[in-house]
């Protein structure tokens, strides 16, 4: 019944677009057809967790390009996205699910400074695939989403270590730390966010945080983190992979079984143009599935 | 969006929340005419709150140089250029706040600072509007004039930073109006920055969220003033709570300073925000400037306060600024005398109206000393 429901959306959205002015009306057109398609994740060889964005077997899952928004549903919108398209493979080796994503971006933004924004993209699932589809948008109350988000900074963090201010400010002035002449304990009233634990702050092990939403302004960052990944970025292009287990394990995971027909949606963040929290570009439900 | 009363501009606004009134709301008065910009404040916020590891820039107290100083540089000017000249010579003010002029998909009409906004906290410190003339003489108000602005959180009734986060990741709290940023909830969108007028919500790029005055609550809940406020030297200011406009006390110094004698001005009222630091002008700048930036009955304030004098629980209001540490609820000024009192009803400091003056005889009989003023 989902399949079905699925499939008659779709078809719905392929008729908006063909009614649309410039569509050629006569045949069917390939990107509505792809779109219809969705992504499918192809089964590799392997165990656990996927995170080699340069690995072979890549090769074997179909590219599907997926088309970005900028977000202007709510307020603080995004007049203009910076990135329009990315490119999206998926893998999965019977435990793990592996999403490739890859898109142009001029500038490697992963150093946060007051005016500085990092670069970031987020894979977004239903957590249950058989239930009605939850809002795109972040899920709605009653339907969560699991919201994957790797974050440039945070690859940053695992591959050189976190920043010092002199990092950041070469020329800063310092006299005094607290933590330099006070106990931990006493310290740790001049920590602020890492004081109190927040996981935006600095990254647990991976550069990607496993979420959950549902609705607007209530992404959380779950208490166990299951989810991975690895970014690269060269020559004008972010290539990133995400990758959590198929299968639930913590409440709130995805079901993400071999045969699974279920939805992902997207949103890509360019630092470099200031883009943050709701002030994305997105792509709504894409159809994912999961060969056996 | 729903409608707020602003009592500040004289009518109902647009802001993102219902109008919800604390049970008290915390707030303080700075005597503009006192200050000296020694810094005092400014040093004993810093080393209470902000002496760790991102927080290297930050001022949640400062104090700038008026006209040209400000920290960020030029914060009062971009965004007093982004909302236009508006007329501030009326009870009501009819122009728009920047809720109402925020752009299209924006909540309020804002900018982020840049880096080197923050870098020189005291860019144009005792620069004077101009030089003056071979001979001329200064009249008032002064044809070449600067004076102190000391700033903290106006920890707003409707406060922008607030209203912009689209994560409500802060709050204002019931019991005093202070508002604080949950410092687990944050991820450092910084719209808050982007839609605070007065820059007073900080960017820690160690910890990657933002961070704000926190009104020092440890020390409010025990009904003691705050860091900024106890530490002046120059005795500038009075923190405690304003009532809410309709339930107005004269015995509270606050409140009279504020509704009764309407000596203290509020801070750009013209944003819309019904921040609670409120300024007696400097009686020496030119009214005209003085409008823009503390809005209606500015002259009437300056009147008032050059005959302060002549209004005797006036005086005893500005007698109470710095003379104890803990919150003064209530005063009343008996024999001369002014009185404070805590919440309890506990009496806390009486300051003479007058101080006593003793002459010291210029010579010293007993040890055939002639005494010298070495202070």
């Amino acid at each position: 019944m989902n399949k079905s429901f699925h499939r008659r959306a779709w078809a719905g959205f392929a008729v908006l677009l063909v009614l649309m002015p410039g569509c050629p009306a006569e045949r069917p057109d390939p990107a509505v057809e792809r779109e219809r398609e969705g992504i499918e994740a192809v089964r590799i060889e392997g165990t656990g967790a996927i995170l080699d964005p340069a690995a072979g077997f890549w090769n074997e899952a179909p590219a599907f390009s997926v088309q970005l928004q900028p977000q202007v549903v709510v307020d603080p919108r995004l007049p203009e996205a910076a990135v329009g398209e990315l490119e999206a493979r998926a893998v999965h080796n019977g435990e793990w699910i592996g999403m490739r994503l890859r898109w142009a971006d001029e500038t490697r933004d992963d150093v946060l400074r007051t005016a500085d924004f990092g670069d970031q993209v987020a894979v977004q699932f239903p957590i249950d695939p058989h239930g009605p589809l939850p809002s795109a948008m972040m899920g709605h109350e009653g339907a969560p989403v699991n919201v994957v988000q790797w974050r440039a900074p945070f690859q940053r963090d695992l591959d050189e270590g976190a920043p010092d201010i002199f990092d950041l400010y070469p020329y800063a002035l310092v006299d005094i730390y607290p933590d330099e002449v006070l106990g931990v304990i006493d310290a740790r009233a001049y920590t602020g966010a890492l004081g109190v634990d927040n996981p935006i702050s600095r990254p647990y092990e991976s550069p990607v945080l496993d979420q959950i939403a549902e609705g607007w302004g209530s992404l959380t960052v779950k208490p166990i983190q299951l989810a991975d990944g690895r970014g690269v970025w060269n020559d004008g292009e972010w290539t990133v992979v995400i990758t959590r287990p198929l299968f639930p394990i913590t409440p709130n995971d995805p079901d993400l079984r071999p045969g699974t027909a279920t939805n992902a949606a997207f949103a890509v963040w360019e630092g470099g143009s200031g883009e943050t929290g709701a002030r994305k570009s997105w792509a709504l439900w894409v159809p994912l599935r999961l060969t056996e | 969006m729903p409608k707020v009363y602003n009592w500040q501009i004289g009518r109902e606004m647009e802001f993102p929340y219902e109008g919800v009134r604390p049970k008290r709301q915390f707030a303080i008065v700075m005597d503009t005419n006192k200050c000296i910009a020694c810094q005092t404040c400014t040093v004993a916020c810093k080393t209470t709150w902000t002496p760790g590891r991102g927080q290297e820039y930050m001022f949640w107290n400062n104090v700038e140089t008026k006209p040209y100083g400000g920290y960020p540089l030029g914060w009062d000017v971009r965004i007093l250029e982004k909302l236009g000249v508006r007329d501030m010579t009326g009870p009501v003010y009819e122009g728009k706040t920047i809720f109402e002029a925020a752009p299209d998909g924006e909540i309020a009409l804002g900018y982020i600072p840049e880096d080197e906004d923050w870098a020189f906290p005291n860019v144009g410190e005792d620069e004077c509007t101009g030089s003056m003339e071979q001979g001329a003489l200064y009249t008032m108000p002064h044809m070449q004039w600067m004076f102190y602005l000391p700033r903290i959180c106006n920890h707003c009734t409707y406060a922008s930073c607030l209203g912009s986060c689209p994560r409500q990741s802060i709050y204002k709290r019931p019991e005093d109006g202070i508002v604080l940023l949950d410092q687990h909830r944050c991820r450092g969108y910084r719209e808050c920055v982007k839609g605070c007028p007065f820059k007073k919500t900080h960017f820690n790029p160690i910890t990657r969220v933002s961070e704000k005055c926190i009104g020092c609550y440890p020390a409010i809940e025990n009904g003691r003033q705050t860091q900024c406020t106890i530490t002046c030297i120059g005795k500038i200011r009075l923190q405690g709570f304003i009532s809410k406009p309709d339930e107005v006390r004269e015995d509270n110094p606050l409140d009279y300073l504020i509704f009764v004698s309407k000596v203290a001005k509020p801070l750009y009222p013209q944003f819309g925000l019904e921040g609670n630091v409120y300024y007696i002008p400097p009686i020496h700048v030119p009214p005209r400037y003085l409008t823009q930036m503390f809005g209606y009955g500015v002259e009437e304030a300056m009147e008032t306060y050059r005959r302060a004098t002549e209004d005797r629980k006036l005086l005893g209001a500005l007698l109470l600024f710095g003379s104890t540490p803990e919150i003064i609820e209530r005063y009343e000024v008996q024999n001369d005398t002014a009185i404070g009192y805590n919440k309890d009803g506990g009496e806390l400091v009486r300051v003479p109206i007058r101080e006593p003056i003793h002459i010291r005889a210029a010579y010293d009989e007993q040890y055939e000393a002639h005494r010298t003023n070495i202070t």
